[in-house]
């Protein structure tokens, strides 16, 4: 903490005035981060096409029985492994770490769907 | 580990879950071929004894988990890359006259 306070006592960033708007050279943009967690989230299109896209390919599924609402041990005849494992991958597909508990509900492209397209992070 | 229609799952079955998804983890911190070795053993391991376990053979179940645990702590452990599964079988042992 005392390096961090003397560091920062003796570091001086330029200030650099922007200049008025139409003029913005590129490398001037990036720092000015819109804070919207809107601007790239995911369409509900994008995530059914990609949650599908992860069932269909799960080795033990035949594809041609997979739409957005079918049950993964129901109608896919998997079993609760099986379950662990589809969740997983779709973590891996979108970048998301999803706790045990919210995990152990999704048991179905449905709920799946609606989880990733709610999460804010999401990618 | 029979499929449950309606999925309601027992505090034990959520466990054994826990410990499943524990391992998938754990494997995805190590290179791919590993990764993929380990993923098969513990999937083939945790398989079989959902089928020749009863499942209402608590204490087995319980010892199996706490052995589980033991083993995804040691997978866990960077210096770790794999595990393998031995098949022992009983065998006549001679011992040796000094």
């Amino acid at each position: 903490m005392a390096l961090r306070a003397a560091v920062l006592r003796h570091i001086r960033l330029p200030v650099q005035t922007l200049p008025a708007a139409g003029s913005r050279p590129q490398s001037q943009l990036s720092f000015l981060r819109l804070f919207s967690s809107h601007d790239d989230h995911l369409t509900k299109e994008e995530v059914i096409d990609r949650v599908l896209d992860v069932v269909k390919s799960f080795p033990k599924v035949d594809p041609s029985q997979v739409t957005p609402d079918v049950h993964f041990q129901n109608d896919l005849g998997l079993d609760s492994l099986d379950n662990v494992e589809i969740v997983m991958a779709l973590e891996e597909e979108f970048k998301l770490e999803i706790p045990d508990k919210e995990a152990d509900k999704i048991d179905s492209c449905n709920l799946a769907i609606e989880y990733i397209y709610n999460h804010p992070l999401a990618g | 580990m029979g499929a449950s229609k309606g999925q309601k799952l027992s505090g034990m079955q959520k466990q054994v879950l826990s410990l499943y998804r524990g391992f998938l983890r754990a494997a995805r911190s190590k290179p791919a071929e590993d990764r993929r070795q380990i993923e098969s053993i513990v999937s083939a391991e945790f398989r079989q004894n959902s089928k020749q376990v009863d499942r209402k053979n608590f204490l087995y179940i319980e010892y199996l988990l706490r052995r589980g645990k033991k083993q995804l702590d040691q997978l866990k452990s960077p210096d770790t890359i794999g595990l393998s599964s031995v098949n022992v079988s009983s065998s006549k042992k001679q011992n040796a006259d000094t």
